[in-house]
């Protein structure tokens, strides 16, 4: 129940930069995934967010309120680590009465808000065990448990769910989700798995190596990613990118025997003003590709040779390469009963509303069509 | 910020009381007979006119100090050398078998708790019939008498670190060079034993300090043949002088060399020895 | 020895296991035999004449001519375990023993604590410090006692510094008087000793998980609370270690004592180990065989008490 703002955080560890100039302005109530492979100063972020660390630069507020020099245990921040940190030596009802305990709560309190928790998450057979005995499930939700039962304006988390079996992860994913949308707290996810972020955040930061790269929406993230890195991090299996050659207009395909992609009238005038040297890069995500054994003549068609095919079940994912056998692997998804052979040819369909144009020196998206 | 100042000074300070009885050792080993005793005020914090007479007392006999014992410490240092060496040679030996039958087989029943009520007995309790038996067996005052009982002394040490060196090592690599021909003890002499080098280093040099740190069992089975470097320093008195400050801290200096230099070299292992392996860093 | 390639696979695996664990039986016991061996000779059967003696009043100088084994021509049955159990001298002993335990091995892990807890933190020179804190424990006992014989001389350095800071004149003879030669042993032995409580409980404070000590701070807990309910806990069986092995060794406290008071002034700190050298000097043989037994008894019992911690670890690894 507070809006976050980080102003310009900067924290470097010796020689190298863990967190470049991060500027984030979080609503309040907002659920936000940090998003990015590890190293990416995620982690980092956090710990100065609730105080662990202290930016060598850079302001944090709280409601408007700067908090750089608030001690760690009086922001108001509830943390769950990766590792769940659970005391060892004290019983799962001891833990999650920690904090209610150092703020002084009656005995009656204490006991009602435990029993409450509990019950949402499922833990009262749990509760007096000692915490060396729990599951790694019944773990996570004391970890859980000792957090939110402070009632904290903001809530962080560290890849919770990364130690947790699948089942159980899809399951408390939700979990999470409703009782942040219930307590209304503003709340921080930090993970390096995509999915996640897409299905549980109002909005995804995306970090790579101390810089972050976009902070949008699930969908914008997806359809409007601001650079090359975006666009590969988002979206499984990842987004097909081709090497091209602008030229005169339109795209000649590295990876196709330079083969031309003919651009529409439409936007020839817009991607002529807004491309600032030839050197490009097409992607086309594998859920936008269809692929078909004829020939229609439009002009749009590439042809690739299968190499491999992985029935998922819900859907089959086939790995092609171009004729030429250089450049990448490209990926296409169909429906869970095709079944085509390696070394087939097929032929790639999409549409041209469904391309990226990239920079290919600057790595910015400089065109969605 | 202030705290850290204070910290800090703490720091220095308890570092200051730790080292100063050892920094007033090694400046009496070069002060001058006259600088021994000067009291109060004269306290000579710092040697005026350093020497190194003590050393010379010590080593070559300069009769001023007219000493009860007719030996120079050349002797006592000698005889430390080598029956802490033999005795930790010994220990080793029988330690390292030991420990690896422990540590593979869990052979020998009680004998690891055994080792360790042993370290708790007083040696004072349980010296008499060692010392019965040596006289009887013509012992007493010898360098294999000695040593033997260092041998015995110090193993519940050596088994009990070389069983966790053992330990940190997969039984898999045993099973394997069994399996690729090798006997039993093949495997543990050309396999495990060389990868426990390091540990071994350490624990042979962890057990040689305890050895050569020894004074009551060295005090009541040897005498002036082989009397070890602590009690030849007991004994260092004059007749005319009384307690021969110079002389003995300049001994106690020299003493002081071996398990210095040998503790940090193996400071890495200290914890691990000194806990009988109960806690490894 | 059968190998495992030589033994035919077509037989049973039950086969090759029980004559794996054969081999296993002898293995072990051959590798533990020596130690064993020394035990028997060394430790074992003089504890049983120890035993044997303490029945009789056999010593060299009332047994003059006789060889040990021939105490039996003195033989007392239990007096001297009658006299000794009564001797105000052998059990003011054990009592001092007790007494510098008791004081001593506390204190030591005390500043032990405290300074691993200053050295969690960075600061210039550390290493140096760590070294130099670790000095006293490297020094040879007998030596320490002698340092220490030297420093609270009257005129020594300690009361000289004592002045300096007291604007008085002292000139205390600590080394004679009970009480205070008392103080100056235990200060001997804390001094030589708390270095290894030092190395001991960094090393427990360095393995503890520091993400639990970051959620206990994010949930409020100041510096107190944490030690108190997280680090302490955490840090129980380091302690308990550092506890028994240091107890272990101060009852055989000797070295120092003997260079610095030899017991005294008078009996005042006659320790156990003092006391039954003395008496070993004195050649009562059989007296002290005696007192060697009760004490072997004594630890025994104490020590399987003590070291139940330690086994208890050994059986979970």
């Amino acid at each position: 129940m507070a809006n976050i703002l980080l102003d310009n955080l900067v924290k470097t560890f010796g020689k190298q930069t863990a967190v470049k100039n991060l500027c984030l302005d979080i609503k309040d109530g907002e659920f936000v995934a940090v998003l990015g492979p590890s190293g990416c100063g995620k982690t980092t972020t956090m710990n100065m967010i609730s105080g662990l660390l202290q930016p060598d630069s850079g302001k944090i507020y709280f409601d408007g309120k700067e908090m750089n020099n608030v001690p760690v245990g009086k922001r108001g921040v509830g943390f769950v680590f990766q590792n769940y940190a659970i005391f060892t030596y004290m019983t799962a009802f001891e833990n999650i009465a920690f904090g209610l305990k150092i703020k002084k709560l009656s005995e009656g309190d204490i006991n009602k808000r435990i029993n409450e928790v509990a019950a949402l998450l499922q833990l009262e057979k749990a509760l007096h065990m000692k915490a060396s005995r729990l599951s790694i499930n019944d773990m996570q939700k004391v970890a859980l448990a000792r957090s939110m039962v402070t009632e904290p304006k903001i809530f962080l988390l560290d890849e919770p769910l990364s130690n947790l079996d699948a089942t159980l992860r899809n399951v408390m994913r939700a979990e999470l989700k409703n009782i942040q949308k219930e307590l209304r707290q503003t709340a921080i996810y930090v993970t390096h798995d995509q999915i996640e972020a897409m299905s549980l955040a109002d909005r995804i930061a995306v970090m790579n190596f101390a810089v972050l790269q976009q902070f949008d929406t699930p969908l914008k993230v997806y359809n409007r990613p601001k650079n090359l890195f975006v666009a590969g991090f988002i979206g499984s299996p990842t987004i097909n990118l081709l090497d091209a050659v602008y030229d005169s207009g339109d795209f000649i395909l590295a990876d196709f025997q330079n083969k031309k992609q003919v651009v529409s009238e439409k936007n020839r005038a817009r991607i002529h003003d807004l491309l600032k040297q030839e050197k490009v890069v097409l992607g086309v995500r594998p859920e936008h590709l269809k692929l078909s054994d004829s020939v229609e003549g439009n002009g749009n068609e590439l042809t690739a040779r299968v190499v491999s095919i992985e029935p998922l079940g819900s859907k089959t994912v086939v790995y092609l390469k171009s004729d030429s056998d250089t450049g990448n692997v490209i990926k296409a998804i169909m429906g869970s009963d095709y079944r085509p052979k390696v070394d087939q040819v097929k032929t790639l369909n999409f549409r041209e509303k469904d391309l990226y144009l990239f920079d290919k020196i600057s790595t910015e998206l400089v065109f969605r069509f | 910020m202030i705290k850290k100042i204070l910290k800090y000074v703490l720091i220095i300070f308890v570092a200051a009381l730790f080292f100063f009885p050892i920094y007033w050792m090694a400046t009496m080993a070069f002060k001058p007979f006259p600088e021994w005793t000067a009291a109060g005020e004269k306290l000579y914090w710092f040697p005026e006119q350093p020497t190194l007479d003590n050393f010379r007392e010590i080593f070559v006999r300069r009769t001023d100090f007219k000493t009860d014992i007719s030996s120079t410490a050349t002797g006592p240092i000698i005889n430390s050398l080598i029956i802490s060496s033999l005795g930790t040679l010994m220990a080793m030996v029988l330690g390292i078998m030991a420990g690896y039958g422990i540590s593979r087989y869990k052979a020998g029943g009680q004998l690891p708790f055994f080792l360790l009520q042993l370290r708790m007995f007083p040696p004072a309790a349980v010296l008499i019939p060692v010392m019965i038996m040596w006289a009887f067996l013509r012992m007493v005052d010898t360098w294999y008498g000695l040593a033997i009982i260092y041998g015995v002394v110090t193993l519940p040490f050596s088994t009990w670190l070389m069983k966790t060196f053992f330990d940190d090592i997969p039984s898999e690599l045993d099973e394997a060079a069994i399996v690729d021909g090798c006997s039993s003890f093949g495997a543990f002499l050309k396999v495990v034993l060389p990868l426990t080098k390091g540990g071994i280093a350490s624990t042979a040099l962890f057990v040689f300090i305890l050895n050569w740190s020894d004074f009551l069992i060295a005090f009541i089975l040897t005498d002036r043949k082989w009397g070890t470097i602590p009690v030849y320093i007991n004994k260092l008195q004059s007749a005319t002088v009384g307690q021969l400050y110079g002389p003995k801290a300049a001994l106690g200096l020299l003493a002081a060399i071996p398990p210095i230099v040998f503790g940090i070299m193996i400071q890495k292992y200290l914890v691990r020895g000194l806990t009988f392996g109960a806690i490894k860093k | 020895m059968r190998t495992w390639r030589e033994s035919n696979v077509s037989n049973q695996d039950s086969q090759i296991t029980h004559t794996k664990q054969l081999d296993k039986g002898r293995l072990g016991l051959f590798f533990t035999l020596p130690a064993q061996t020394a035990l028997l000779f060394i430790v074992v059967f003089p504890l049983l004449a120890s035993l044997y003696l303490s029945f009789t009043t056999w010593s060299p100088m009332t047994g003059r001519g006789t060889l040990w084994y021939q105490a039996y021509q003195f033989w007392a049955w239990f007096s001297n375990y009658w006299n000794i159990i009564t001797d105000s001298a052998f059990l003011l002993s054990l009592v001092r023993t007790v007494i510098i335990v008791v004081v001593v091995v506390p204190v030591e892990l005390l500043i032990g604590l405290g300074l691993a807890f200053l050295f969690l933190e960075k600061f210039p020179l550390k290493k140096l410090f760590h070294s130099v804190i670790l000095m006293p424990m490297m020094i040879v006992p007998a030596v320490a006692g002698f340092i220490f014989y030297m420093l609270f001389q009257s005129a020594g350095p300690v009361n000289a510094i004592l002045s300096k800071i007291l604007f008085v004149e002292i000139t205390t003879p600590w080394l004679t008087g009970s009480v205070t030669a008392m103080i100056c042993v235990m200060l001997a032995d804390i001094w030589q000793w708390t270095p290894l409580m030092f190395l001991i409980l960094l090393s427990g404070l360095m393995a503890l998980p520091e993400d639990q000590l970051n959620a206990a701070r994010i949930l409020g807990a100041n510096w107190w609370q944490r030690f108190r309910m997280v680090t302490l806990p955490l840090l129980k069986p380091v302690i308990v270690i550092a506890l028994i092995l240091r107890g272990m060794e101060a009852i055989k406290i000797f070295d120092a004592i003997w260079l610095m008071t030899k017991g005294g002034p008078g009996t005042a700190t006659e320790t156990i180990s003092v006391y039954l050298t003395k008496e070993l000097r004195y050649l009562h043989w059989s007296w002290v065989a005696t007192a060697g037994v009760i004490v072997v008894i004594l630890i025994s019992f104490a020590s399987i008490h003590a070291l139940k911690p330690i086994k208890e670890q050994e059986e979970q690894t």
